[in-house]
Order: structure tokens, then sequence, then C-alpha cells
């Protein structure tokens, strides 16, 4: 180490000697003046690039950094305020090129001149915290080319100019506008942002207001959207061709706020074109384009959903009071279903299946629906049509997918349970008329609606079905039993139904024909004996039969008839003139049902087998009937029917209506049981709440009833009043 | 061959490729004079002169075209290191030499006399392998090849803290002298060690003198965090930043807890939080804590106040926070470490690993004055002095894998890993030993 540091000591002391020419550094400087005007001249050629290195470097070395740094900022600071002036003379148009042809000369020699300066770059600008010569480079054009007078306006208004001409539907020089932008990014954000982005903006601005406003005035939503889509298009098409990217989401902004979120109102609500006619008609790519558009803006997609949201539930509301359209069960469900398809396609093809906008759609038929007290019915009625014969020649797939859609409204409805009430009766009705066509689709609505509300409340719908097929073997192992005995005469059918899992109302007894009621007889002889300790009644009122007449000339026919019609028909086979009080006296048919069993078989035209004296459409205890040996059908099968209304009449509904209030009331008290049993002290409107919120799933819960039920149930001491807050129920274990 | 080159460097000959020399890269003499920009020799066939040493020359040659540095005896290695700067390549001369620090790959470079009487106050590695030294009221500089440079003194004050900004630039922070008005903190040049800017705190519009106690640098956004004390009630933590020089905040101290009188503080990156650590003796209790100066809140906060007293009163001497870890770093003057949980608001208990206790317990304490602990961590190798040697500790669970020590150096009072270098200060000597991980060799 010695021996080195002996020969650095020699080195040093020689070189040392060698600067003690006083003008070396200005004669170097020289060297390395005339060198950058050479590159500025563009003959860099001439130049040696080893002695300029070494040049720069001894200058730096022999303590002169501070000469060489303060003579290259005042060398280059000359040659851009030439540069300036040249690019102030340029004419009109070749402005901009002008600019960035020495702007790309200064760079160019700007490396140039960094390489031969890269010793200074390296050691002296770092301890002495400087500039480094490619930033001093460009701060330098900055404040002596872009920030010239002549030039930072004129340079602003050019590019302003060139973007408007772009927008107005001129071809621009797109690779020009490119470079210069380019430039101006380079030269650091904030010249971009400020010599730039911001007045670019507020010019953006300006001229979208204006053009927003023209738009609006002459064109329709959809043409407007149009519009504002392919401005926006091209904007961002703007910043990846010429602008810098962090300008994107900036220029949409203005776009938004000038085009949409200013005219937000007025174009949702314009007449004749707005989002309410755009649903009306199915106007899906316009939708889509609002939707899209309106996304981008706050609040744009809230006002859009509330818009929607009021004119589902205006329209909806219209479907289920207007008395026209509540005539036909069938078609008010088939509307209300064909409206839920119209939205869901709506928001599927256009909303992109926006989950908010799914919820509000859902809201609004569970507003509407509910309106009308009688959907629970008709959507029954509308089940019970589809299961009858709507669903005759339909895969199962399309069944299923019906059925898919009925559960979509059972699911809106609050009171479900008056449903049920609906479903039952109609479900007995088909399965006792053996109309129901497939068994399949009965099971399977039956399971939707398991899995929609529960075991209890398909219990007795399965239990129905359970019954059907007990009576099919009963009747295979009555037939069996009784052999060759009951061989030739008629024929009969009995389904066993289990009491309390079908809608039957208890059934007076009437006179059977003697072949029947022996048969019948013999039928309770044989259940009774194979199942003890049961008690039969006949529901004689629910029954059918098929029975063959033979009329004028031996015209055959079989008549499918009701239970008592049969018995009525039966009469004339002895007699061929029967007054009322015969006819009553010997049926003992309940005087309501024979009036509707006679008027059907005399009133009815072209099922009249009967016929009335005196000829009139109602049936009165003076009337007499006779054979009517006349009648003829172009069908060997005549279905006769009983006169009653498919869907309820006005005293039937209030009685299911009763029946389901009835059938509230346990349900009610036991809510409030089991919620007492487990708070043991509640207040009363906790207590209310609690109550509906259980029997949500069932129906809606009316406060005073659920008063009524506790009073009765403080009454049975189930539950007391607390002593010192009367407000509140205690639980009485 | 189309990319032979020819060069005739002081006389003598040398052929090379464009291939070999573009391993010097872009910013290097080589670089310029072969890029496109620079078409001074475009269409040139002949050889290039270049008026330097030849000998130095084929050395940098061989350099670039093996990457391994050999110099024949009659190279000087100072001239070769300083034709090295003039071709710019310098960091391909360094990286020769020594490579990325590891702990356990770890052997002696150079040991350098001081001439300064008196215990060593602090040694700083630089980011480009040189180091500072800090004795009394003077900071002694090396560059990367160990030449000292011309000292730094803040008027001769007692030195309390120093730290490099860059290569160029080191701070020093100084105690305020009695009745004088002084102390604070400068910016030097560390080439020349000229004074280039003069920290200061105002209060109130007013500037105030102050004593500056230890200092962090924050790289990403140039500030210098430096405690301080003053004599009314500046006690805090003071920032400034690098750049400009300017005071930018102020974190006065909450009652009773210790900030103005800070042992360490460590900038953490990757939470923006300071570390703030001020420790026995200097205090009668040790207080650690984590400010967030964007909230103006300490964010998490540790002390041995109440914690019961261990019967040999063992007591924290440093703390480092480990962040990659969530935790903090603690070791007692019998080289003990400690860990606690830097999750939550305040720390625990330390938990401490009992692993180097046990082996302490066999060795006997030294015979000359003990120094107490120092901690570091580098590239996830925790380091710890304790009298003459250093440890380091690897892994998950911090093993000891590897201890060095010089034998002749005395306690070591203060330690630092800079550029890739580890710099052990001795307190008695006076003597700084330089330690480098060998680069790794190419297989022949």
């Amino acid at each position: 180490m010695d021996s080195q540091k002996k020969t650095n000591f020699q080195i040093e002391a020689f070189k040392h000697r060698v600067v003690v020419d006083p003008k070396y550094a200005d004669k170097t400087w020289k060297i390395l003046e005339h060198a950058i005007h050479e590159i500025y001249n563009q003959n860099a050629g001439e130049l040696s690039f080893e002695e300029l290195y070494r040049n720069a470097y001894n200058m730096v070395l022999h303590k002169f950094g501070e000469k060489l740094y303060s003579g290259l900022v005042a060398t280059m600071t000359a040659h851009l305020k030439e540069i300036s002036k040249s690019v102030e003379a340029a004419q009109g148009g070749s402005f901009l090129e002008v600019l960035n042809g020495k702007w790309n000369d200064h760079n160019k020699a700007l490396r140039t001149i960094r390489d031969i300066l890269m010793y200074m770059d390296r050691t002296f600008i770092p301890s002495t915290r400087k500039i480094p010569v490619h930033d001093l480079g460009l701060n330098l054009w900055r404040d002596n080319v872009i920030h010239a007078n002549n030039i930072q306006t004129r340079l602003l208004n050019t590019l302003l100019e060139l973007i408007l001409m772009e927008r107005t539907g001129e071809v621009i020089n797109r690779g020009l506008m490119r470079n210069i932008v380019k430039m101006l990014v380079d030269l650091g954000s904030s010249v971009y942002q400020e010599d730039f982005e911001k007045p670019f903006l507020e010019v953006s601005a300006d001229f979208y207001r204006v053009e927003s406003q023209r738009f609006i005035e002459c064109c329709d939503c959809g043409d407007y959207l149009k519009k504002a889509e392919r401005r926006l298009n091209e904007e961002v098409e703007r910043v990846s061709q010429y602008l810098d990217c962090s300008s994107e989401s900036k220029i949409t902004n203005v776009v938004d706020e000038e085009m949409i979120a200013n005219h937000m109102q007025r174009l949702v609500h314009m007449e004749n074109s707005g989002l309410v006619s755009m649903l009306l008609d199915d106007r899906y790519e316009d939708l889509g384009r609002m939707y899209s558009l309106f996304r981008r803006v706050v609040n744009g997609l809230n006002t859009v959903r509330d818009v929607m949201t009021s004119h589902i539930r205006e329209t909806g509301k219209q479907l289920v009071t207007d008395p026209e359209k509540v005539k036909d069960p069938v078609e008010f469900v088939q509307r209300l279903l064909d409206e839920k398809d119209k939205y869901d396609k709506i928001i599927s093809v256009a909303f992109n299946n926006d989950k908010t906008f799914q919820n509000a759609l859902n809201s609004s038929f569970e507003y509407f629906l509910n309106l009308n007290t009688r959907s629970p019915e008709f959507i029954s009625l509308f089940v019970d049509d589809k299961l009858r014969k709507g669903l005759k020649d339909v895969t199962e797939e399309d069944v299923e997918i019906v059925l898919d859609k009925v559960m979509m409204l059972f699911r809106y409805l609050q009171e479900k349970d008056v449903f049920e009430k609906y479903y039952k009766q109609h479900l007995a009705k088909r399965l006792l008329s053996g109309k129901t066509i497939s068994d399949d689709a009965e099971r399977s609505l039956i399971l939707k609606l398991k899995t929609e509300c529960g075991y209890q409340f398909t219990s007795k719908l399965e239990g129905m079905f359970m019954d059907m097929k007990t009576s099919q073997d009963t009747m295979q192992g009555f037939y069996a039993s009784q052999g060759a005995e009951v061989g030739d005469g008629p024929a009969l059918v009995v389904q066993v139904l289990t009491m309390g899992s079908w809608p039957t109302q208890p059934c007076p007894p009437c006179n059977l024909p003697s072949e029947l009621s022996m048969l019948c007889e013999r039928f309770r002889t044989y259940y009774l004996g194979t199942h003890t300790g049961r008690r039969l009644y006949w529901q004689i009122n629910m029954g059918t039969a098929d029975i063959k007449a033979t009329f004028w000339k031996g015209q055959k026919h079989e008549l499918n008839v009701s239970s008592y019609q049969m018995c009525v028909l039966l009469l004339f086979n002895n007699a061929d003139r029967l007054t009322y009080k015969e006819i009553e006296q010997a049926t003992q048919i309940p005087t309501t049902d024979l009036k509707r069993c006679l008027q059907s078989l005399a009133c009815v035209k072209g099922k009249n087998v009967l016929r009335k004296e005196p000829m009139s459409k109602d049936i009165s205890e003076d009337d007499a009937f006779l054979f009517n040996d006349k009648f003829t059908s172009k069908f060997y099968k005549v279905k006769i029917g009983t006169v009653a209304a498919q869907k309820e009449s006005e005293p039937e509904k209030q009685e299911t209506r009763q029946r389901v209030e009835e059938d509230r009331k346990p349900q009610i008290e036991a809510a409030i049981v089991r919620i007492m049993k487990s708070r043991r002290v509640l207040e009363h409107n906790s207590v209310i709440t609690e109550v509906t919120k259980q029997l949500q799933p069932r129906f809606l819960a009316n406060p005073v009833e659920i008063k009524k039920r506790i009073e009765s149930l403080i009454e049975r001491d189930f539950l007391e009043r607390d002593n010192t807050d009367r407000k509140s129920y205690r639980y009485l274990a | 061959m189309k990319d032979r080159i020819r060069f005739n460097v002081g006389g003598k000959i040398f052929e090379t490729t464009s291939t070999t020399l573009a391993n010097a890269g872009r910013d290097t003499f080589f670089g310029a004079m072969f890029d496109d920009d620079w078409n001074l020799y475009s269409n040139y066939s002949g050889e290039y002169f270049i008026d330097r040493n030849p000998n130095c020359f084929g050395v940098l040659l061989d350099l670039l075209r093996t990457g391994e540095l050999c110099i024949p005896p009659n190279v000087s290695e100072k001239l070769l290191y300083r034709e090295a700067q003039f071709y710019g390549l310098t960091d391909h001369v360094r990286a020769a030499k020594w490579g990325p620090i590891d702990g356990n790959r770890l052997s002696l470079s150079r040991s350098i006399a001081g001439r300064a009487p008196g215990d060593g106050t602090a040694i700083r590695g630089g980011p480009d392998g040189g180091c500072c030294v800090a004795h009394g009221c003077m900071v002694h500089v090396y560059d990367w090849i160990l030449d000292e440079h011309p000292p730094i003194t803040l008027d001769y004050q007692i030195v309390n803290d120093v730290g490099w900004i860059d290569p160029e630039n080191i701070v020093v922070s100084a105690c305020e002298r009695l009745g004088r008005g002084d102390g604070g903190m400068g910016l030097f040049n560390a080439e020349n060690g000229e004074l280039r800017h003069k920290f200061q705190i105002s209060h109130e519009n007013q500037i105030k003198s102050f004593t500056a106690g230890a200092l962090s640098f924050s790289s990403s956004d140039s500030h210098i965090f430096s405690s301080c004390k003053g004599r009314s009630n500046e006690y805090g933590i003071g920032v400034w930043d690098s750049v400009t020089g300017k005071q930018i905040d102020f974190f006065y101290e909450p009652i009773g807890w210790s900030l103005g009188d800070a042992d360490k503080l460590q900038w953490l990156n990757g939470s923006s939080c300071l570390l703030v650590a001020t420790l026995f003796p200097r205090k009668d209790n040790c207080y650690i804590s984590l400010l967030d100066l964007r909230v103006k809140r300490m964010v998490w906060s540790w002390s041995d106040i109440g914690a019961p007293v261990t019967v040999d009163g063992r007591r924290v001497r440093d703390a480092i926070a480990m962040e990659e870890n969530g935790s903090i770093c603690v070791v007692n003057e019998y080289e003990d470490l400690g860990f606690m949980d830097l999750r939550g608001s305040v720390g625990g208990g330390v938990r401490w690993s009992s692993r180097s206790r046990s082996r302490l317990m066999k060795g006997k304490m030294p015979d000359y004055e003990p120094c107490y602990p120092k901690l570091a961590l580098h590239n996830g190798q925790l380091f710890s002095s304790m009298n003459d040697c250093i440890s380091v500790f690897c892994g998950p669970d911090w093993m000891l894998t590897s201890r060095f020590r010089r034998s002749d150096g005395g306690s070591i009072c203060d330690f630092s890993i800079g550029g890739d270098r580890l710099f052990a200060l001795h307190s008695e000597e006076n003597v700084f030993d330089v330690w480098e991980t060998p680069p790794s060799q190419i297989t022949l």
C-alpha cells in the first residue's frame, strides 16, 4: 500500500503542475462551446468524441465544473432563444411542424451534449446538487421556447383549434398532435396539465354544453343518447390517439357531466321518446344505451330505476284494478305473466341483469299484485285452468316453465294462506272429477310449494293424492271380493276421502235409486269390514255418473251427469212427467242443489234432456218436468254440467274469506304463544312486530286481529298484563 | 469480423468487439461513443485514439470481458480507480471487488486506524461503499477506496449522530453548547467537508437553538428526521426536507414520553412511520414508539415503566423494527434478543429468546471495557454487536448462524452496513474494520 501511495502522489503532483496555465479553463471551455455550437448546427460529425469527453473530464477534475456548467446553461439558452425566434416566425399552419422539428433537433443535440459532458453529469452534478444535463435541457426548452410570449398562447390556441376542427368532422394531422402532446408530457406532467389539459377541459366543457343544448332541442331521447355515446367514444379514441392517457377519465367526466348529468331528468321524461315509451315499445337498444350512459353519472341509474318502478306500478295497478280486465282470471294472470316476461327481458337484454333493477321489478309486482284481494284466487284458478286443459299439447319442460312462473307470482303474494285455501278447493274438484291431465305436473307444483313454504303448507294436499291412490286399490279389492254378484248392475266407483284433508262440507243424505243404494250398502260393509273403527259419510254432492239413455228413433246417448242429476233422471225411467214437488220428495235433494241440477237438465240449450212446463229460465216449485224424447246431439257422449260459476260468487267469496280468517286465528295464537314462551315478558308493539314477522311467509296478519287474539289468550290464562307496565304482557307457564 | 474494434490507447493498440464494450452499458464512455445518436465515427474503419493510460485500459477491458478484476503488480490500484472513474466504470469495479452483503460469508477487507483520541461515537456506511466516523466533535469521511477526505466539524460542537443522504452528502447533528445558542444540524459535502446548509427549527416564527440527537432519513420523499431538545418546550421530533433544507414539521413529545432525547430513530418505508427509541441509561426507563407524522399520532408504544425489574437489572439497550415480520427486535446488555409484536397499538411484553442467554452464561466477561450491544437488519439478516464480535441471526426463528471478530480491536462501540459493506468501529484503539462479501467467482 505504501508503494501505491507513492505512485499516486507522483502522478497527482504531475497533473496539478500541468494546470498552471491560467487560461487553461477558458481555452478548454472554448473548445467545448464550439462543439456545442457545431452540435446544434448538426455538424457533430466533424468532432472528436474522445477529445471533447477528455476536455470536459479535465475541467471537472481541475475544479472548473462550475464554469463548465454555467457555460453550458448560457450556450444552450442562447441557442434556444434562436430556436424560439424561428418557431415564432413560422407561418400559420407550419407552426406546429416547425416546433416539432426543432424539438426533435434539440432532443438529439441534448443527447449528444450529455454524452460529452457525461463525466460532469456523473460526478460534479450530484455532489453540487445541480440539475442533470438532460433535465436541464428540458427545463431550458420549457422556459425559452414553450413559455416564450409569442409561443405559449399560440401553441395552446393551435392545439385547441385543431381539436375543435376534428370535433366538427375535419381530418387533422394526428401524428403531429401526438408528437407535440408528447413533448408537453416529457417536459413534466405539470407542463402538460397547465399548458394544455386544463384549458382543453374548459373549452371542451363549453363545447359540449352548447352542443348538448342544441341536440336536446331537436332530437328525441334515443337519438340524443346515440349522439352522446358517439361523442364519448370519440373522446376516448382521441385520448388513445394523441393525448396522455391520464386525460381519459377527465375528458370523459366532462362529456358525462355536460351531455348526460345536466340533462338527465329531461331525457328520461322526454315526451313520446323518453324512458316510458322505450319501455312500452321494448326498444332494447335505446334502453341499453341509456343504461350504459346513465351508469356513468351520479344518481343516473337511480333516476332510470325510479321512473321504471313508478311506470310498472302504474300499469300494474291498472291491470289488477280495471274491472274489465279482472273478469277472466286466466287472462288476468296471463297478462301479469306477460308483463313480468317483458320486464325480465328488458332487464336482461338492456340493463345488464342489474340486481337493483331486478329488485325494483320484484317490489313493484309485490306492490300491485296485492292491491287486488282476489289475486290468490285468480292465480289458483289459472293453475286450475292450465292443469285441466291448458297443458294438453305441451312438453314437460314447458309445463315446468309455466309452473315456475306461477310460483314467481305466488312469491309476491302476501296472503299465501288464501291461495292455499283456493288451491285446495280447485285441486279437490280436479281430482274428484278426474279432470287433472298430468299427475306429474300436479306433483311438481306441490313440490315447488313445499320448497317455498315448507312441509306444513302442502301436507294436506299430498294427503289428497294419497286418498286417490288408496281409493283405487280399495275399489279393486271391493270388486274382487264381490265376484259375479255385482256383474250386471251399475258400476260403482267410491273415493274414500280423509276428513280434514279435503274441503268438504256436511251433506244431508238423499235417496239414491234402489240398485245404487244396495251397492253402496255392500261397499260400506266391505270397507268397514277391512277398516275397523272408521266411519263413512257419503258426499253425494261431489259425485258424477255416466248413464245411458235411449231417445226418439232409438237414438242412444251416454250422459255424463252429477250424482244428483242421476237421481233425478232415473226417476223418469218409471214416469214421463213429474212435478217439482214429486221429484223433491222422491230424492230428498236439498232445495238449492235440486234447483240448480234441474236447471242444468232442462234449461241449457243443447243439453236439455228434460222439458219444463212452463218454459222459462228459472225453476219454480210449481214447475213440472217431462222426459224430452226429441233430444238430439251430434255427439254420442253428452256432458251435462251443473250450472255453477267457475269463479266464486260474491257470497261464496265472503264465505271463503271468513273461513280463511277463522283458520288464521289459531295460527296467530300459536305464534303469540311461541314468542311469549321464549321472551317471557314483552311489550305490546314488539309482540305485534314479531308476530307479523313470523307469519309473513303465509299471510299479512292484521294488528287488530293480533290484539284480539292476545286478549283471548289473556282470558284463557296463557298471558297476563304486567302489573307495573300495562303495555307489557307476561307469559304464564 | 464485422464488430471488431481497434483502440489506440496512449500509443498501445487494443482490439476488442462491440459485444464486449456493450457490457459497459449506455451511461459510460463506451456507451456514449458507440451509441447511434453519436455519429462521430459512423464511417470510420481505422483505430480509435484515446489519450489515457494503456495499462489501466487493459485491466478495465479485461473487466468488461470477464467481469473480474485482476490488477497486475505494475498497475497502481488508485490510478486504476481514477481511470475507471474516467470511463464511467466505477460501478463495474466495485461490483467486481465485493458482492451483495451476506452475514454468513463476510471477510475482513481492511482495517483503518484513526487518529482521533477518545471513544468513537458512531460509524455510518455510505451508499457507495464509503463511510464516516464521528469522534467527539469531528467526523472523518472516507470514500469507497477508503481514502480520507477533509474532516467535517460543525463549529467543533460535540457530534451526536451522522448519516448519509446520498453518496455526496452527509448530515451531522450536534449538541448545543451551553450559553452559546448554537447546536443543530448541518448538511456537508462529503468530498470536501464544506458546510452546505444548516437546518433550523422555528418555533412560533422564531428561530430557536437546539440540540439534535438521533437521525433518520426517508429516501422516498427525501425527509430528514431528528430528535430535538430545545431550551423551552421544543422537545420532540423535527422533520426537514433534504432538498429544500426547510423545516416541514415538528412532532412535540407527549407529556411523560421522552422523544427529544431519543437514542435511535428508524424510518419505516412500508408503514410510513418513524420508530423512536429512548433507552437506558439516557433515561431511567426505556420508551419505544411508532409515530405516524401524517396524522400526528403515536400509533404504537411500549415502555418498561412498571415492568418487574429482573435480578440482574437487564435493560433494553437497542431496538430495531422489522417491518416484514411485524415485530420489533430489542437487545439487552447480555446480548439476549427479545421480540415485540408491532400489530395492535400497544406493545405487550418482550419475548426474550433464551438461546442467546444460555450461551452467554457460559462465556466469561471480557477483560476490556464492554460496550452496549447494537442491532442492524439487512436483507432479512439480523446483526448484533457485542463486545468485540458481531453475530448474525437468520431465518424465521432468528438462529445464530455466524459470528466474526477481529483479534485486536477491543470492544465494538458501533457498526453500520452501507454500500454492501459492514463497518465496525472499535472504541479503544480507534480502529474501524471493513467487512465485505467476496463477489461470486467465475468457475474455471
